[in-house]
């Protein structure tokens, strides 16, 4: 290039940056005086609420529908509306696009008389009976059940108790198996330092903020830098908007039942029952061996959540002849949302479940 | 004409503050990787929540003093009340069985549903 080209080039930068930094000032002020962009708009009917526990059907959006329904479970750290954070950006608009029937178990934070609720209220009560909910709202017998993350944990155990049905088909994004590769928390959770006990006989329920600190402090830094990122990119609107979005879902975590956290701890952490298959529920074994529907397991290769070591053993563990792994780039919650998981999972999650769901 | 990033200050700066954010995250993971962190955090972890339950304590007692309920007492209301209304739950469902409610939420929901007919395109090979 000659140097003429290079001052031309470095001149119509500067430019480009000063118009940046004049957008940034203006749309900044947006940023705080505008509300933030309302997550989880797909239409909606609650089809049965039970304390922390909410089953929602989607209306359809297709003219002609899969047979099969779909019942999203949602982990019970964090808010449902990941599944339909914005129009253009909600796995839960694209699955009703395709022509899926799609209901959603969603979490409310769990109030203080749920503190004794346990792994067995959640497994062998609320999903069996929302999914007899939706087998009976649309008249058909078999259902396809996708779990995120914990609420994946929740439709594993769940498979493997109920191995005679009406289970068509499992998905799991993200869900942990081997609970000893579950990284910092594994060594947080220790039994030789952490007295979970103490913990759930003193507060009861486990605090949001507990919940929301150990995420944050897998990765200290990575707030800090998205601030700076979204000073970067005001000028963006879609940036903004997107940050905003998952800037209020991560900040949003639940409370977690006391009963329930002590036997996550104890069973699945301490004893890594699921793994070892040492998981007794209301006197049954929960055996991966046991789930025999065709299986999909989504999981990201830079997880820093549940590391892909912890999330691998599902695959390799359950009984089912047809099963799946996909392996993602990206983190734990690029998988659900954002344009990792529209351009890269979507259409993949959609073939998987098309021919499986008729 | 692509830029050479060398030239692009502000790219620059996105890679530096990645590789900040990468290099603080990997320093912190390693320092709370240890045994010792894990004891000291668990310790103040136990204590704010011994703190936490005493602290309710003295509040019962203090609200008892001033004859008002405490937080355990309303949050034994609460379970009641959570019983009564699963008892109307219960309630309800057999009158929406003995009234076939079931074809009025169909109605309510927009007319007819999609006929269960669908089947996939034809995409070739399974992802």
């Amino acid at each position: 290039m000659t140097a003429a080209g290079e001052i031309d080039l470095i001149g119509s930068r500067i430019q480009a940056e000063v118009e940046r930094a004049i957008q940034r000032n203006i749309k900044g002020l947006e940023y705080f005086s505008s509300p933030a962009p309302v997550p989880g708009a797909t239409p909606k009917d609650l089809l049965h609420t039970r304390g922390t526990l909410n089953l929602y059907h989607y209306r359809p959006l297709a003219a002609e529908l899969y047979r099969v329904p779909l019942l999203l479970v949602m982990a019970t750290t964090n808010r449902g509306y990941i599944f339909d954070l914005a129009p253009g950006q909600s796995l839960v608009e694209f699955l009703l696009e395709q022509g899926y029937d799609v209901y959603l178990i969603d979490w409310s934070p769990p109030r203080p008389d749920e503190k004794r609720l346990r792994l067995e209220d959640y497994t062998l009560e609320f999903i069996p009976d929302c999914v007899r909910r939706v087998a009976k709202h649309c008249g058909e017998d078999e259902v396809t059940i996708l779990g995120y993350c914990m609420g994946g944990v929740l439709s594993v155990i769940y498979a493997a108790l109920h191995p005679e049905g009406p289970l068509k088909n499992l998905v799991c994004f993200t869900t942990p198996i081997d609970w000893t590769r579950m990284g910092l928390f594994t060594k947080w959770a220790h039994r030789d330092f952490f007295d979970v006990d103490k913990l759930v006989d003193a507060l009861g329920n486990v605090p949001s903020e507990f919940i929301f600190t150990s995420f944050e402090m897998l990765r200290p830094a990575t707030r800090s830098a998205g601030q700076i990122r979204l000073w970067e990119n005001l000028w963006n609107d879609e940036f903004v908007k997107s940050h905003r979005m998952f800037e209020r879902w991560s900040t949003d975590t639940l409370p977690l039942a006391g009963e329930y956290f002590r036997q996550t701890i104890k069973e699945l952490m301490w004893r890594n029952g699921l793994f070892e298959n040492a998981l007794t529920l209301g006197g049954r074994r929960a055996d991966l061996g046991n789930i025999r529907a065709p299986v999909l397991h989504v999981v990201a290769e830079h997880d820093h959540i549940v590391p892909y070591e912890a999330a691998r053993p599902l695959i390799e563990r359950v009984g089912s002849a047809d099963k799946q792994e996909l392996v993602l780039k990206g983190g734990h919650v690029s998988v659900v949302a954002g344009r990792n998981a529209v351009q890269r999972l979507w259409p993949k999650l959609d073939a998987w479940l098309g021919e499986r769901s008729i | 004409m692509a830029e050479s990033p060398s030239k692009d200050p502000a790219a620059a700066w996105r890679d530096l503050v990645t590789q900040w954010e990468k290099n603080l995250n990997e320093l912190a993971n390693r320092t709370m990787g240890s045994d010792e962190f894990a004891k000291s955090v668990n310790q103040a972890v136990g204590l704010s929540a011994g703190m936490q339950s005493s602290l309710s304590e003295a509040m019962g007692r203090y609200l008892a003093s001033l004859n008002l309920p405490s937080r355990t007492e309303m949050a034994a209301i609460g379970e009641r009340l959570h019983a009564i209304e699963q008892r109307l739950d219960r309630v309800l469902e057999l009158l929406q069985a003995s009234a076939g409610a079931a074809e009025a939420e169909g109605a309510v929901a927009g007319a007819k549903p999609p006929p269960r007919t669908k089947r996939p395109r034809d995409r070739g090979e399974k992802p």
